[in-house]
């Protein structure tokens, strides 16, 4: 189960930050969005993962984040 | 009965960890095993090193083998720990055999995530990290009149600064529309980048690494936008934590890679402790595990986890993430989120930004702040911030992630006390303009 919710992590923080910075880039620079290849698997986190993620509100995309395993989830009380 | 404490890695964690168990429990006996030929230099400087800011690699060294000798640390340097079996409280060590822990602690850092392309394996591609390597590699720099510093991550943001400073044809290759696009906005990197076209960088921008080529040596980058002549590569990747060791004992980690702990670093092995590069932690506002952070945090977890190991339990904090560094002319740094890294959450924001002066207007030398500051709407809670100028970054830096971690709103910021003194401060504080505009665009000045 780690390595699929590193999986998940990797590749979803990845895409939004390419979604984000595309949007960014041509605010303030002008510019093109980040290059990188394209294979099925950035179609899918690109075009479904990303839209889809977008739509959600904050209060329950957090819930999700927080529902995975980490060190969040130890005690940080004190 | 003698405490008998293993550490696995003696960089600013291990090294953090051996100490306050020495600190806490004097009589501790304290084991420390390195991969490396030194333990307590700064990694960090050496890219200072390489541009020539400092002009020794004896500089880093913090202290000397003798010192820690003396002090009965035992030290096993250029050691590779093979195996954790939690279980039976020991460890493999090739050539000693199972070495048993009372306690164990485990520092055993990142690595740079490797290239995913043809010719990684060639000579000539410099991962910076070992102070002994870098020596080394200060000799290849000698010889070297072209270079390809392959991503814009921080630690390819510092050494393009210093190939440059080094009057080395340095060229910046990146897949991302700006530098340090994962941390950093557009805006706050935009005047970095300038600055570097005029110490003579070469920026390829929204530019791939396609290969690198060569027959033993590199002598060629091919990139997206066309092949570059080169004598060495800097390779500025992302750091992964560096955890097959604990992985392989089976114990925990998290969605970032890194070992889950709890605040007093207690990893989910009963008796075993971690710190550094290869944890994660939560992120104070959201709590969303981050890992990957500065020098000073492992140093501090570091601290925490040596603590418990000899048996006085403290507490480490979910972190707001100050960072600072030197990129071109400028300094740029932030506080947990900016807008690149809050947008792509999503996590709602109200942003005030303002640029203003780090002295007097009047007085000679003055330098230009920017400072963006971000908070969440309703509340107004300072939830992250970023800026770039010539000089008084890091302080505003540490201030605002103190202001994050104690709840301060953008009305604190706006009107808070400032020191005004013409050499070194502005009458208007850069920080309560950026948070007086944030009011104004919520529509609560």
């Amino acid at each position: 189960m780690t390595a699929l919710f590193r999986w998940v992590r990797t590749n979803s923080e990845k895409y939004l930050l390419e979604a984000q910075q595309a949007e960014l880039a041509q605010r303030y620079l002008g510019r093109p969005p980040p290059v990188g290849p394209r294979t099925p698997q950035v179609l899918f986190w690109k075009y479904l993962f990303v839209p889809l993620y977008r739509r959600l509100p904050w209060k329950v995309k957090h819930l999700v984040i927080l529902a995975m395993p980490g060190s969040h989830r130890r005690d940080w009380s004190s | 009965m003698t405490n008998t404490i293993v550490v696995i890695g003696g960089s600013a964690a291990g090294m953090g960890a051996a100490g306050a168990a020495k600190q806490v429990d004097p009589d501790a006996r304290v084991i420390v095993y390195t991969e490396l030929q030194d333990v307590a230099y700064s990694p960090c400087g050496i890219p200072y090193v390489h541009g020539r800011e400092i002009d020794s690699f004896d500089r880093l060294i913090l202290q000397g083998k003798d010192y820690y000798e003396a002090q009965g640390y035992e030290i096993h340097y250029e050691t590779t720990v093979s195996a954790v079996d939690p279980a039976a409280h020991t460890i493999q060590v090739p050539g000693e055999g199972a070495v048993h822990y009372d306690r164990l602690i485990i520092c055993t850092g990142f690595q740079y995530e490797r290239p995913d392309v043809p010719g990684g394996d060639l000579e000539g591609l410099y991962y910076v990290r070992d102070i002994r390597a870098a020596q080394r590699w200060d000799e290849v720099l000698d010889t070297v009149k072209r270079a390809v510093v392959a991503e814009a991550q921080p630690i390819g943001v510092e050494m393009a600064t210093a190939l440059a400073h080094r009057g080395i044809e340095t060229h910046l290759v990146d897949p991302h529309p700006w530098a340090m696009a994962e941390i950093a906005d557009p805006d706050i990197m935009a005047p970095v980048e300038e600055s570097w076209r005029e110490l003579g960088v070469h920026i390829h921008l929204n530019t791939r690494i396609k290969a690198f080529r060569g027959t033993e040596r590199v002598r060629a980058v091919e990139t997206s936008d066309g092949e570059i002549p080169v004598d060495m590569v800097v390779v500025g990747a992302k750091k992964l934590p560096n955890n097959q060791l604990a992985a392989e004992a089976g114990i925990k980690l998290g969605s970032t890679g890194g070992i889950i702990v709890d605040q007093h670093m207690r990893t989910s092995a009963a008796d075993v402790f971690a710190a550094g590069d290869c944890v994660e932690v939560p992120q104070g506002t959201t709590r969303v595990p981050v890992q990957g952070l500065s020098g000073s945090h492992a140093y501090a977890q570091g601290k925490i986890a040596g603590s418990g190991a000899a048996g006085t339990l403290r507490s480490y904090s979910p972190v707001y993430v100050p960072w600072s560094l030197v990129g071109g002319k400028w300094m740029v740094g932030g506080v947990s989120f900016g807008e690149t890294l809050a947008g792509a959450l999503g996590i709602p924001f109200v942003l005030g930004v303002a640029e203003g002066i780090s002295r007097a207007r009047y007085y000679p030398g003055f330098k230009k702040i920017r400072v963006k500051l971000l908070a969440e709407p309703g509340t107004l809670k300072l939830i992250g911030a970023q800026l770039v100028g010539g000089e008084g970054v890091k302080e505003r830096c540490d201030f605002l992630a103190m202001a994050a971690r104690h709840g301060l709103t953008l009305h604190d910021i706006a009107w808070m006390e400032n020191v005004y003194s013409p050499a070194i401060g502005a009458l208007n504080e850069p920080m309560a303009l950026a948070a007086q505009n944030g009011l104004a665009t919520a529509g609560r000045s």
